[in-house]
Formats: structure tokens, sequence, C-alpha cells
């Protein structure tokens, strides 16, 4: 044993005795400050769990809102705003839930609020009620036409532009502003009232377009026409041609 | 929440096409730039210094205890721009301490640590360990009991005992070169490995940063080299300097080749992110892609080498050109890091839009700390040359 040892040169040991002290360092370091009950569940304390539940509750959510309101819960589940929960306009209310006295949640009153949701983006869903809120009766409060808790309209609206500003917006600067769109979208009249439930159709077929702009019809000659069987015959016409500006690239 | 409009305002001014709200700002600035490309040099650094070792190019010898020491100075640097920039550097060490084996960034902890302690501390040991107890010998006070603690307080110098230092020192080169790819591959991999970003889901991504790295690495020590052994007084060993720039000039054919390859790659596959990217590419990356990292960092040093290869100037010129390439490389390849870490986030996942980077001054995120950080690793860099001179004459002293 003792011939093993001096065997091995003396670089080694000392580098080996660094090694070996680093090593401890780490396991003693690890044993004391890892937590006890790290690691139980998942990558984290369990102990955590209950220091985050033991955090003071902000909101006090929609079902303890309604027990009190409960003909503004009501009105509200009943409109376009059912999925919108109270705490989204009034902000974090658990204290008024705890002492209504104490605390009195806000309402929004001014402009700012509203158009977070339903001012134009181009991301937003077609349908989704969107403004322009510079050009929307400018420097009028929403609240004084529409009720946050149903908001439906005061009036039902009569064009689509209404609605679907950004595509009327889009199809009036192209060769096809003049082409109403139940031209090509058969709407039912309550689409107007409950949009979601009766959506507008549209063309299926390359025919459709075809109606004007196939060579074998005979109507005004600055349409530009095509021939139904050589252009294309592969593809449906909207694969190319956006139809709300068809000269778009 | 005024704070914050302040702060987006200027920036949304600038935003063209549609992105998405948590786009407008980029998450990670300029210290996530200077993080692969210190890691760069170590990698590039460390590889040079082996092919005197492993490959045994012997012209090179003056600049492998220089490329060891370069490497060891930046590597210990290398963390601190990602400490800064996530914030409670006291907590960093908790990684270890608990190990999350599904973040590829907590585990480039152990890496790290690998090639720090396992490789680059034990061959510096190793290939140092004689000197340090020659040089404790005629040393007095202080100095002389930091270098008895920095040789572990080892006696021996005997043939036998320096024999198995060198054979030591070799067999940790092997292992060393591994380790250099899989360090500079793995901060390669970080982000290679994002799939949701186009820019940099590319497998090809770890191999390109690894030859970046080298050729970081190797212009680096050229600079070094070349800029301080006039200054103390020795001449310039040309050739050691041919050498360099030779090695240079091949690898930076490898990693031009490459990157054209990841680019003609990409091109032709055309997938949907391509229209974004080409905008990219052609306006808010122009400059600092197509100009300074393609023209100015690779091009023209190329070329300029090439020149020196086929024209055999005089040794005066050849200094000066091998030099400005270098640093021009340098230039470059701090710029392939700014491409990739600001480009990557510049364009929409929507990919129909394009922000922009607005860089600060002061804070832990501005051009100030940024440019500490650059700068530490020299400061380092001549504390470690003071302590173990890395000279051929300091050697046998």
């Amino acid at each position: 044993m003792k011939n093993y040892w001096n065997s091995i040169p003396e670089q080694v040991k000392r580098i080996s005795i660094l090694l070996i002290v680093i090593v401890a360092a780490f396991i003693v370091i690890r044993a004391n400050l890892v937590p006890k009950d790290f690691g139980e569940l998942g990558h984290y304390r369990t102990s955590a769990i209950d220091e985050i539940i033991a955090q003071n509750l902000k909101y006090g959510g929609e079902i303890l809102c309604s027990e009190c309101h409960d003909d503004v819960a009501e009105k509200k589940a009943s409109s376009f705003h059912k999925n919108v929960s109270c705490e989204v306009c009034h902000g974090p209310a658990a204290d008024h839930a705890d002492d209504p006295d104490s605390f009195t949640p806000t309402a929004p009153k001014d402009r700012d609020t509203c158009p977070i949701c339903h001012e134009y983006l181009q991301s937003r869903p077609t349908g989704f009620p969107q403004i322009i809120s510079v050009s929307h009766n400018p420097f009028k409060p929403c609240k004084s036409c529409h009720n946050a808790h149903d908001p439906t309209p005061p009036e039902t609206p009569k064009e689509c532009s209404a609605c679907h500003k950004e595509i009327f917006s889009v199809k009036s600067l192209s060769h096809h502003a003049f082409v109403e769109c139940k031209t090509c979208h058969k709407t039912k009249d309550n689409h107007r009232l409950s949009p979601r439930e009766f959506i507008p159709e549209k063309p299926t077929s390359r025919n459709f377009c075809g109606q004007c702009h196939s060579d074998e019809i005979v109507n005004n000659d600055e349409i530009p026409k095509i021939s139904m069987t050589e252009h294309e015959p592969k593809y449906v016409c909207w694969q190319c041609h956006y139809p709300h500006l068809p000269e778009a690239k | 929440m005024e704070e914050i409009v302040q702060h987006l305002t200027p920036i949304l001014n600038e935003v063209t096409g549609y992105i998405f709200p948590n786009e407008i700002e980029l998450h990670w600035g300029l210290l996530v730039v200077i993080y692969p490309y210190l890691t760069g040099l170590v990698a590039g650094a460390f590889i040079l210094a082996s092919l005197v070792k492993v490959f045994n190019v012997k012209e090179l010898q003056p600049t492998y205890r220089m490329s060891l020491l370069t490497a060891l100075a930046f590597l210990i640097i290398a963390p601190l721009p990602l400490l800064a920039h996530l914030g409670h550097p006291e907590k960093s060490f908790e990684i270890f301490l608990t190990p999350n084996q599904s973040s590829a960034m907590a585990m480039f902890g152990f890496v790290y640590v690998w090639y720090l302690m396992a490789v680059l501390l034990l061959e510096i040991w190793f290939d140092y360990r004689k000197d340090l107890i020659l040089w404790a010998k005629s040393e007095k006070g202080l100095k002389k009991w930091i270098l008895k603690s920095l040789s572990l307080f080892s006696t021996d110098i005997s043939e036998k005992a320096v024999l198995f230092d060198k054979k030591a020192v070799k067999i940790i080169t092997i292992i060393g070169i591994p380790s250099a790819f899989i360090l500079h591959g793995y901060v390669g991999f970080i982000f290679g490995s994002i799939k949701a970003n186009p820019f940099w889901s590319s497998v090809l991504m770890p191999i390109v940063f690894l030859f970046s790295a080298i050729v970081s690495g190797i212009a680096l020590v050229l600079i070094l080299y070349s800029f301080i052994t006039p200054l103390r007084g020795k001449e310039i060993d040309m050739a050691c300097l041919d050498k360099l720039a030779n090695y240079l000039f091949y690898v930076m054919i490898v990693d031009f080749s490459l990157e054209a390859l990841d680019f003609i790659h990409r091109v032709y596959e055309s997938e949907e992110s391509i229209k974004i990217l080409s905008d990219l590419v052609s306006g808010k990356l122009f400059v600092s892609l197509v100009v300074i990292q393609i023209l100015i960092g690779m091009i023209i040093p190329l070329i300029a080498i090439a020149l020196i290869k086929i024209l055999k100037w005089p040794a005066d010129l050849r200094k000066q050109i091998y030099f400005l390439s270098a640093i021009l490389v340098q230039v470059g390849i701090f710029s392939t890091r700014w491409n990739v870490v600001i480009g990557g986030q510049l364009f929409s996942k929507s990919f129909m839009g394009l922000t922009v980077y607005k860089m600060s001054f002061f804070g832990l995120e501005g051009l100030l700390v940024s440019m500490i950080l650059l700068i530490a690793p020299l400061f380092l860099l001549y504390i470690l040359f003071k302590l173990l001179p890395p000279w051929e004459e300091a050697r046998n002293l």
C-alpha cells in the first residue's frame, strides 16, 4: 500500500487533495443550503405552495361580485360582455368584497379604457367590434351611448362598415369600391343583431367571380376578363386575388 | 405606468408593420451580445493553444502560454454579462445546487465549470508548476507566498516529475479540444435550439458559432502578440506570426463557407419567414451584417491576408497588415454576435413587422457597463501576465 502511495506523482497527490476539498465543500454546502422539501413535487420547494397561498388576495372573482350585485350580473350574463369578468374594468376588488364600505372600486368614465379592447388592430378577429377612436364620436365618453354591462349598440348598425370598418376602408380604395358587400356575402338580417350566430356566407367556387370576370360574359368592357377554363384552372380566385383589394399583389 | 409609456413611445415611432405588444422592446440587449463574444474568444484562444500541444505546431510555441492565459482571463469575465443581465448575482450559485436538467442555460453552468476547473486551470497548473516552484525560490515576500500557494506547495522538479507534467498537459489538451467545442457549441445551441425564432433556429448555429469563435480567438492572440512583443522590447517572431495568420485565414474560409451555406440553405428553403428576414437583412441589419460583418470583418481581411501570401511583402508591412486585419476580424465577429442576438429579436413572430433596438448609456444594460465588461478581461490578463509571465525568457529563469 505504501509503495502504491509513493508511486503516485507528487503533483497528482496535491491536486487530488484540492479536488477532494472542493467536492467535500460542495457536498457540505449543498446539504446545508438546499431546502429539505426541494424537489418533492417538482423543481421547487413544496412549502412555496403554502407561501403563495398565504399571499393576500387582490381579486375577488366574478362569483363573489354577483352575490351582491345580482341585477348587474344578470344583465351582463346575457350581453356581449358575458365573458368579461367584472374586475377587468373595475380593477381588483377583493377588499371591497371583504368590507364594502372600506373600499369602493372605480368605474371607467373616460374614453381610454374601452379602446384597450375595441381600438382597431389588424390582429383582432374580423367582426369583433372595433372603432378608430379619433374618428368615432370624438370626445364623447363611451358610456354616454353604450352601457358597459350590455354593450349592444343603441341603434342597430345599418351599414356593414359600422363593424367591418377596416375591410370597408380597403375596399373603398379598390376597383371593387362600388360592389356592395351583399353581392358576394349573402347575409341574413339577424346577423346585425347576433353577429356570431348568423355568419354571412362567402363564395365557394370560381364560377362566382366568373359571373363578372368570365370572357364569356358580355358586360362592362372595363371589367378584366379571363378564360375560366384556361386561367389557372386548379385554383380558386382568392388564392391569388384578395377580393377586397383585387389589384393588390 | 407613465414611465413605461414614456419609454416605449420613441420606440413605437420606429416600429414598422405589425408586431405583437411583447415584441416592441428587446429582452436581450447589449450584455447578451457580449456574452457569446467573450465565450467565443475563450474557445478560440484555447483551440489555438491546443495546436501547439496536440498537433505539434512548433512555430506557435511563443503564443502557447499567452493563449492559455487569454482563455482564462476571458473565461472568468464571460459569465459576468449574464449575471448583470439577469440580476441577483448572489443567487447564481443556486443553479449548481439544484440543477435543472431541462434548462439549457442551467446546464451551461456545468459545462462552464468543467471547462474552467477540469481543463483550463488544470492545464495551466501543470504547465506552470515547475516554473512556479522556481520563481517562488527567487522571489521574496508576498509574491513568494502567492507563487508557492499557486503551486499548491509542490516541490518536486525532478526530470520524472516534469515529464509527467508534460504528459498531463497533453492529455488535458486532448480532453480540452472537445470541451472547448462543447463550450462554444453550447452557446450556439442556446440560440439554435429556439424553434420559435426562424432567424436562430438552425442546426448549423452551434457549428457556425464555433468556427467564428476560433476565428476571433486566433485574431485576438495575434493582436495581443503583435502588440505586447514590441512593448517588451522584443522582436516579433515572424514565423509564428505568419503561422497565426495562416490559421486565421483557413479558419475564416471555413467560417465564411459555413455562413454562406447557412444563407443559401435558408434562401433555398424559403420558409414562410424568408420575406421578413430579407427585409431585416436588407434594411435594419444592412450596415451591421452586410457592411461590417461580411465586408469589413470577413472579405477585406481575407483579401489582405491572401495578398500577403501571394505577393510576399516585407516583414514590417506584413506585421501591420496582419494587425489591422485581426482588428477588423474582431469588429466583424462582434458584429456577428450583434446580428444574431439583436437581429433575431428585431422582427415580429407574426412575420409582418420590425421593431428597433434602443441602447442606453447608463444602467446595468447600458453601453458603459458593456464597455467595462469588454475591457475587464484585458485588465485581468495584465495581472495574469504579471503573475505568470508567459514569455519564453521567463521559463528558464
